[in-house]
């Protein structure tokens, strides 16, 4: 999937600054803003109500409560190899790159943790195998979170997306786009 | 940058008032257990010995988005030795109070009616 991405602010909580990416296909002339979030939640509403309503109440006690700790996400690992990134580091800020997916039952929810405030959702899916590749569900989904991770990781780098509030939240240029 | 109450619009409009307390709860029993484990130093694999369970079971009970069985939570305060969950007791208060002259002419005049009149400073 090719296409121009950009960040949607999804929801500011006491702890937890959440956003999202919207993508526009290159070939497209629509504007959508629509973000993988909304589109996820807008999939999973027809038929996965409950697990929908277990992962946003779960997002959202998390952002209110406790914070994004690592310890409350998943990592899906293929025996030992880091499914798609390693983790960076710019300068001394907790920059994160992980397969991170938040997870009740088997409602997937990919995402990116930047550090305990800041957490970039993406979109999942239904998993029915034991890894993520192994499912037709997710495995798009799981593909694509670990591209995005990717493009955002090297915004940070670029300074495109930034740090503010002491680590608490971030910013970035209204017309900021990054490319798949 | 526009601001936007995405989850919380959602939530308002289709959640589910016990789906929201269950996760809570979920939450802050883990997070009881995660600060328990880090003040003894101990770590999943530690934890999960105590359980007899597997590491990767135990990440996910501590996860906060499993639904915890009560099963579960009493295994954890066994291993732990400490309650997790308290049921707050239901008490029976009993009053004290002075009675003038003897008990039996006190119940007598309490069961004609007098008893309002021959207490006055608790007379309602």
């Amino acid at each position: 999937m090719n296409g121009i991405v950009s960040l949607k602010h999804i929801e500011d909580y006491k702890k937890v600054c959440y956003y999202s990416v919207c993508i526009k296909d290159e070939s497209e002339f629509n504007d959508s803003s629509e973000s993988l979030f909304e589109a996820f939640i807008r999939e999973q509403e027809k038929t996965e109500n409950e697990k929908l309503n277990h992962i946003l109440a779960w997002v959202k006690e998390i952002g209110d409560q406790y914070g994004a700790k690592e310890r409350f996400f998943r990592h899906e690992q293929n025996q030992g190899e880091a499914m798609g990134l390693p983790p960076n580091k710019i300068g001394s800020e907790p920059v994160y790159t992980e397969d991170g997916e938040i997870s009740p039952n088997n409602l997937r929810l990919y995402c990116h943790r930047l550090n305990d405030n800041v957490v970039i959702l993406f979109s999942g899916g239904l998993k029915t195998a034991d890894t993520p590749q192994e499912c037709p569900n997710v495995k798009p989904h799981f593909k694509l979170a670990n591209k995005l991770t990717v493009i955002i990781d090297e915004a940070f780098k670029n300074k495109d997306i930034f740090w503010v509030d002491e680590f608490n939240d971030i910013d970035y240029s209204d017309d900021l786009t990054l490319y798949l | 940058m526009k601001k936007n109450n995405i989850i919380s619009n959602w939530l308002k409009e289709n959640g589910n008032i016990e789906t929201e307390m269950l996760v809570k709860r979920n939450l802050a029993i883990a997070n009881k257990v995660r600060n328990i484990l880090n003040d003894r130093n101990l770590n999943d694999g530690d934890f999960a010995e105590l359980l007899e369970k597997t590491r990767s079971e135990v990440s996910k009970w501590l996860s906060g988005s499993h639904n915890l069985t009560q099963k579960s939570i009493i295994k954890m305060e066994i291993a732990l030795g400490v309650k997790l969950i308290y049921i707050e007791q239901v008490h029976k208060y009993v009053y004290l109070g002075k009675i003038e002259g003897s008990l039996k002419e006190e119940a007598k005049k309490y069961s004609e009616g007098d008893y309002k009149k021959t207490m006055p400073a608790y007379a309602s």
